[in-house]
Order: structure tokens, then C-alpha cells, then sequence
């Protein structure tokens, strides 16, 4: 921004400034819970609403990318203007606040699925270490490089606390499955239909059948590309531009 | 120029809009929570086949209803704003252009507050319900209070904002339209055409098994708009930094001369 503040502003305009801020900044966060929201719904929304999609495979590598988008253009936006290195969590917790107010009065008091079944997955512990590495490297080229796989690599790990009760297995009717697909089979949904998760069709069962730890990094590499690509979206929705001709 | 007119004021003048929209906030919440109480309350009970004669009488009344109390609010709160606007922005003064600057920003936060029910919480809770229930119409339960309550709401909040800015800040008529504050409003506005395409695939296509199909990837651009607050945010600091700055400097003035 070309102006700055007074340096030694007197009351009011801290007053002013205070209370722009207290409207902007809360006005801001609905905002991006808005518009992060509707693109994570409508990406890789099928995997973070139902507990027997989160795969080994494809949900790994989907939601970290698919995530880091928002991250990535607020991260532009908070340190170019502002100094501070808070996209990622604050487009995280925007995120998250959006997803667990759906989650608990329309998927489950509405639509009467269970809440274990469409608990939404954490960024938080991603987006917290993409932050502090952004803080120390003062850098988007090595937060790219560095934050952004760490993003991604924290993802699986930091849902295994919650997840890992469900993938526990179970035998019905002969039949193995996780707990996961158990509660998926008793509570169909238009979803249901096993086709449909696009998970696993391949014979190759990679790095001795360790699918987590290659997604990951798979995840990890895209993630840092698509960093660079929201961070340059993120500056050019910053336009300070008017137009003054007739459109 | 005038110092007099330069002297900081109480911070009850600048917000003094305030009132007003912690009342536009609470309306709207209860307009929501309505809604939520009614699906709740008759969703299942009726809205579940819509050639059955209560989901006549129970949907397509509100649908009716509410699209015309849209209407009539819009005409309402967009003349007011047209209306009462100044054909000359020249005479407007520091302070009276702060006070301005934060009742935009009460107007911003309005439109984010309506933002937020339309493309987060009704949207998701539209893919709960579809996941439950196989559409046979365009106006089921949840998309009657997305698509024609949460989005007309939106809209109506986001044009109101554009309507301020051009007839009460000086910054719109020296140096033009904001793109970004452009983008913000009309994004998300683009959003409403959109469902007409959502509906003809939903005609054309079974697309009840996946919420991510392509076919709402529409959806998610238009939702990206979303993110030219970033800008209008920084317009709104560029200019209120300028104004302080010159009120600064003239009080220093002041003060020196006395």
C-alpha cells in the first residue's frame, strides 16, 4: 500500500482504525468461509463428508491440494499488505467453522446421519506449520518449497488420531470390511454405491502396499505447485485498480 | 480549507450506523433460523414428493412468498439508496468521508454475514439432504431457501454495497469503478444463472451419487469472486489512511499556529 498510518496517531484515529478492524477482519472471515467452503464442497467435498470415503489414496492427495488454495492467496494477502503470517490458519479455521456447523445441524440433526460418519478432516496442524515456516523463511518461493509439503505431509498423520478407530476391521456376513464401510453400509446415502469411490482399482499395490506414505508425497508435490499458483491469485484479487472508462 | 471541519470527532459519529447493522444482522439470523425451523419442521414431512398436494401447500407457497417479499425488499432498499444518493460528492469532508468509510464497511459486513448462509451453510446442507432424497423437482426443500431465499438475500445485500459506494464515497466518482469490489458483488451474484445449468444437468444426468461432479464446478469460480474483499479491503485502508494522515497533519498545523 502506498499510504501508511500516521506515525504517532492520537486517539481517534487509533479508535478508527481499531474499530475498521474489528468490522473488516470478522467480515473478512465469513467471506472466505463462504468462498473456501463452496470450492472445497464442490471439489473434494464427497471425501471430507463421509467417513468410509477417506481412503488411503485419492483423499489424501485430493484435500491438501484442493486446501491449499486459499491458503496460499491469504498468505499473499497478510504478509504483502500486513506482515503477518496468519493465512493458513485463518483460512483453516474459516474452513473448519464453516464444515462443523453443517455438519452438526444439516448432515446430522437434519439428515440423521450419525456425527462420527461425516466428521469433517483437520488442516489445522498443516496449516499452523505452513504459517510458522512462513514466518521464518519470510519467503513464498521456500514456503513453497518447504511449508507447502509439510502442509500436505501433516495431513494424514494429523487425522490418524481421530480416523484410526475406524479403520480397525470387522467381519459381517463373512464379509471383511473396516469399521468405516460398516457404518457407511447401514446408513445408505445416494453416495453409497461402491463404483464411486474411485479408490484403489489398480493392481499395483505401491511401496509394499504402503499407499499412505506415496500419497502423501505425491500430495506434497502438487501442493507446492499449486502454492505458487494461488499465491499469484491471491495478489491479483488484491487489486487496488478502478476503472474509469464506461465497460 | 476549513480546519473546523478537520477536528477529529467522537468514534459514536463515525460508527454511527452501527445501530442499524446489528438490527440488519439479527433480522437476517432470524430470517434463517426460520427457514432452518421450517425444513426442519416440514421437510420431511411434505417435501418429500412434490406431486403430493401438501408439497403445494407447504413449498411452493414459502417459494412464492418469499420471491415476492424478495422483490419488494430489493425495489425498497435499492431506491432508498438511489434515491437519497448526492448528484455532487465535492463538498463531503474528512470526516464525513470516514464516517462513510465505516458505514461501507458495516455494508460489507452485512453482505458477508448473507454471504456466508448462502454459499456455506445452505449449500452443504442442500448436498445433506440430496444425499438422502432423490430430487423429482427444481424447488425441493433445501433448494427453495439456497438458490431463492439465501442467494436472492445475497444478492440484494451485495448491490446495496455497490449502490453506497457509488453515491456516497467520493473515491467512486474521481477515479471510477473498484474492479475488486465489481468482482465481489458480482461473482457471487453469477452464482444465481449458474443453478439454471445446475438444473438442466441435473434433467439430463443422474448426478445424485457425487457432490464434486464437474457439473458444480461452476459454482466453485463464481465462489473465488469471494476474494475480491482482499482488494476492497485494501481500498478501504489506502483511502482511510489518507484521510487520517491529512487530519493529522492539519491538527499539527493547527496547534503550531495557535
Amino acid at each position: 500500500m502506498s499510504n501508511t498510518l500516521p506515525s504517532e496517531p492520537n486517539a481517534t484515529t487509533a479508535h478508527i482504525i481499531k474499530a475498521l478492524e474489528w468490522i473488516l477482519i470478522p467480515t473478512l472471515f465469513f467471506v472466505i468461509i463462504g468462498s473456501f467452503h463452496i470450492h472445497m464442497m464442490l471439489t473434494a467435498g464427497d471425501w471430507d463428508f463421509w467417513l468410509d470415503w477417506k481412503d488411503r489414496e485419492w483423499w489424501i492427495v485430493l484435500s491438501p491440494v484442493v486446501t491449499i488454495t486459499f491458503c496460499a492467496a491469504l498468505h499473499s494477502f497478510f504478509w504483502k499488505n500486513f506482515r503477518l503470517p496468519i493465512g493458513a490458519t485463518f483460512a483453516i479455521l474459516a474452513l473448519l467453522t464453516g464444515e462443523w456447523v453443517v455438519r452438526i445441524t444439516g448432515f446430522h440433526a437434519w439428515s440423521h446421519y450419525p456425527i462420527n460418519l461425516v466428521t469433517p478432516a483437520t488442516f489445522l496442524a498443516g496449516a499452523v506449520a505452513i504459517d510458522a515456516i512462513f514466518l521464518l523463511t519470510r519467503s513464498m518461493l521456500l514456503t513453497a518449497i518447504l511449508g507447502a509439503p509439510v502442509y500436505a505431509l501433516l495431513f494424514f498423520p494429523s487425522n490418524w488420531a481421530w480416523l484410526a478407530a475406524f479403520h480397525v476391521p470387522v467381519e459381517l456376513h463373512d464379509q471383511v470390511m473396516t469399521v468405516a464401510d460398516l457404518i457407511g453400509f447401514e446408513y445408505v446415502r445416494t453416495g453409497t454405491p461402491e463404483y464411486i469411490r474411485m479408490i484403489e482399482r489398480g493392481t499395483l499395490r505401491t511401496f509394499g502396499q504402503h499407499s499412505v506414505a506415496i500419497s502423501s508425497f505425491f500430495a506434497a508435490f502438487l501442493s507446492s505447485l499449486v502454492y505458487v499458483l494461488w499465491w499469484f491469485i491471491g495478489k491479483s484479487f488484491s487489486s487496488l485498480k478502478y476503472i474509469k472508462e464506461r465497460i | 480549507m476549513d480546519t473546523s471541519k478537520l477536528k477529529p470527532q467522537p468514534l459514536s459519529y463515525y460508527l454511527k450506523g452501527f445501530k442499524q447493522f446489528i438490527c440488519a444482522v439479527l433480522i437476517l439470523f432470524g430470517v434463517y433460523l426460520a427457514a432452518i425451523w421450517y425444513q426442519f419442521s416440514f421437510a420431511h414431512l411434505y417435501g418429500l414428493e412434490a406431486h403430493d398436494p401438501n408439497f403445494e401447500t407447504y413449498w411452493m407457497s414459502w417459494l412464492y412468498t418469499e420471491i415476492v417479499l424478495e422483490i419488494i425488499i430489493a425495489i425498497c432498499l435499492w431506491s432508498y439508496l438511489w434515491v437519497t444518493r448526492e448528484l455532487t460528492l465535492d463538498h463531503v469532508t474528512p470526516n464525513q468521508e470516514l464516517q462513510r468509510y465505516c458505514t461501507f464497511s458495516l455494508f460489507l459486513a452485512v453482505y458477508a454475514w448473507t454471504l456466508y448462509w448462502g454459499v456455506s451453510y445452505f449449500t452443504e446442507q442442500d448436498g445433506a439432504w440430496h444425499q438422502v432424497v432423490t430430487r423429482d423437482t427444481s424447488f425441493t426443500p433445501s433448494h427453495i431457501m439456497i438458490f431463492y431465499l439465501s442467494f436472492p438475500l445475497y444478492i440484494i445485500a451485495g448491490v446495496c454495497t455497490l449502490l453506497y459506494a457509488h453515491t456516497r464515497l467520493p473515491i467512486y466518482q474521481t477515479e471510477g469503478v473498484s474492479l475488486a469490489h465489481v468482482i465481489l458483488v458480482a461473482g457471487p451474484f453469477m452464482i444465481l444463472p449458474n443453478v439454471g445449468l445446475n438444473e438442466w444437468g441435473h434433467a439430463f444426468w443422474f448426478m445424485e451419487e457425487f457432490f464434486s461432479a464437474p457439473l458444480h464446478w461452476g459454482f466453485v469460480i463464481l465462489g473465488w469472486c469471494g476474494l475480491g474483499l482482499l482488494g476492497v479491503i485494501l481500498q478501504i485502508m489506502e483511502r482511510v489512511s489518507e484521510i487520517l494522515n491529512s487530519l493529522d497533519t492539519q491538527n499539527t498545523l493547527t496547534q503550531a499556529d495557535s
